[in-house]
């Protein structure tokens, strides 16, 4: 790998890749946890810590909801869902992010001289 | 390739959990973070075992991996120590199990009612249990929502289990149902303990097994 991801850079984006796994089908902790694993083509890891304090903040603020599933066998699964709410806020960060990624490559690889001639 | 003994794994994981949230004020949401932490642990133990941990590194690897989760027991300390914050979480659960409460108990009565109406209206035993029907569904109702209820002494139960208890409750009284009306219908005690029998023994099945897997729900105050 070449670069890295710093964890000021990730943290302000951890809310929409949660909203984008669940935006696909509704999921539980462990499996969100390895779905974000996938995404990122193995080279990337959200902690779980960092999921699960993201998720109360989510329920809190009506994003997403939950629900217990039905498996017997070693304890239920806290099953995560959408909502209307979430989904709007997923649309939104995802225009955010699109408009600050290409303000971002102007800012970190645009020449001045380019711009000013 | 599963855990040498699944009950050692769930042990370790329980005193692990145990441990981390040691002191930490009860509440509901602690409650099912517990539960809901669990499950991922266990999952993932597994998941390493399965590539050829053994036991011992896979339950570690996983506890490791999950990161720090000490932000998440001060959360659960900060609920712990405010009640006030406790019952609004609970408010909706507890306003959607009463109105359950109340719902079914005005169609028991309700089932009761137009059964005496029907009984005196014209002296027909057979008649006057058709409206039982509203009772089995009113008993149905009142027992999801008296588990789904959290009390001072005990936590909620989660919804799913709760509707598995009011299903065999309500195939219970359904059976009831079905070899009253046999009997009165055709008046012959062999129809009426037959009828209903799969719908008992399906409802005294799905009771038993699921008393017998109960997990602690009492507060320890």
């Amino acid at each position: 790998m070449a670069g890295k991801i710093s964890t000021d850079l990730i943290r302000g984006h951890t809310d929409t890749i949660i909203l984008n796994v669940l935006r696909q089908g509704d999921s539980y902790g462990y499996e969100i946890y390895k779905k974000i694993i996938e995404l990122s083509k193995r080279q990337y890891e959200l902690k779980e810590a960092t999921l699960y304090t993201a998720f109360r903040r989510l329920e809190q603020d009506g994003y997403i909801l939950s629900y217990w599933g039905d498996e017997t066998q070693g304890g239920r699964r806290k099953y995560y869902r959408l909502t209307d709410n979430g989904k709007q806020l997923y649309e939104q960060s995802r225009e955010n992010w699109t408009f600050a990624k290409c303000i971002l490559d102007k800012l970190i690889e645009g020449g001045v001289n380019d711009v000013l001639k | 390739m599963m855990y040498s003994n699944e009950n050692g794994l769930d042990h370790k994981v329980s005193v692990y959990i145990e441990n981390l949230f040691s002191g930490v004020g009860g509440s509901q949401q602690l409650f099912d973070l517990k539960e809901e932490l669990s499950i991922n642990i266990k999952e993932k133990t597994i998941d390493y075992q399965s590539l050829g941990m053994d036991d011992e590194q896979a339950f570690k690897e996983a506890v490791i991996s999950m990161g720090d989760l000490g932000g998440l027991v001060d959360d659960m300390r900060r609920i712990g120590q405010d009640t006030a914050k406790q019952s609004v979480y609970s408010t909706m659960a507890a306003r959607i199990s009463t109105a359950g409460i109340v719902t079914g108990v005005l169609l028991s009565l309700f089932g009761l009612f137009v059964s005496a109406i029907i009984y005196f209206q014209d002296y027909s035993l057979q008649d006057a249990i058709g409206p039982g029907i509203f009772i089995v569904a009113g008993g149905a109702l009142i027992t999801y929502s008296m588990l789904t209820r959290e009390s001072r002494k005990k936590y909620a139960m989660n919804r799913t289990r709760a509707l598995f208890y009011a299903l065999s409750i309500g195939l219970m009284l359904f059976s009831l149902f079905v070899s009253l009306i046999t009997y009165f219908g055709e008046g012959e005690m062999y129809a009426a303990i037959a009828s209903p029998m799969l719908f008992f023994l399906a409802g005294i099945g799905l009771f038993l097994y699921l008393a017998l897997t109960e997990t602690d729900r009492f507060k320890n105050i």
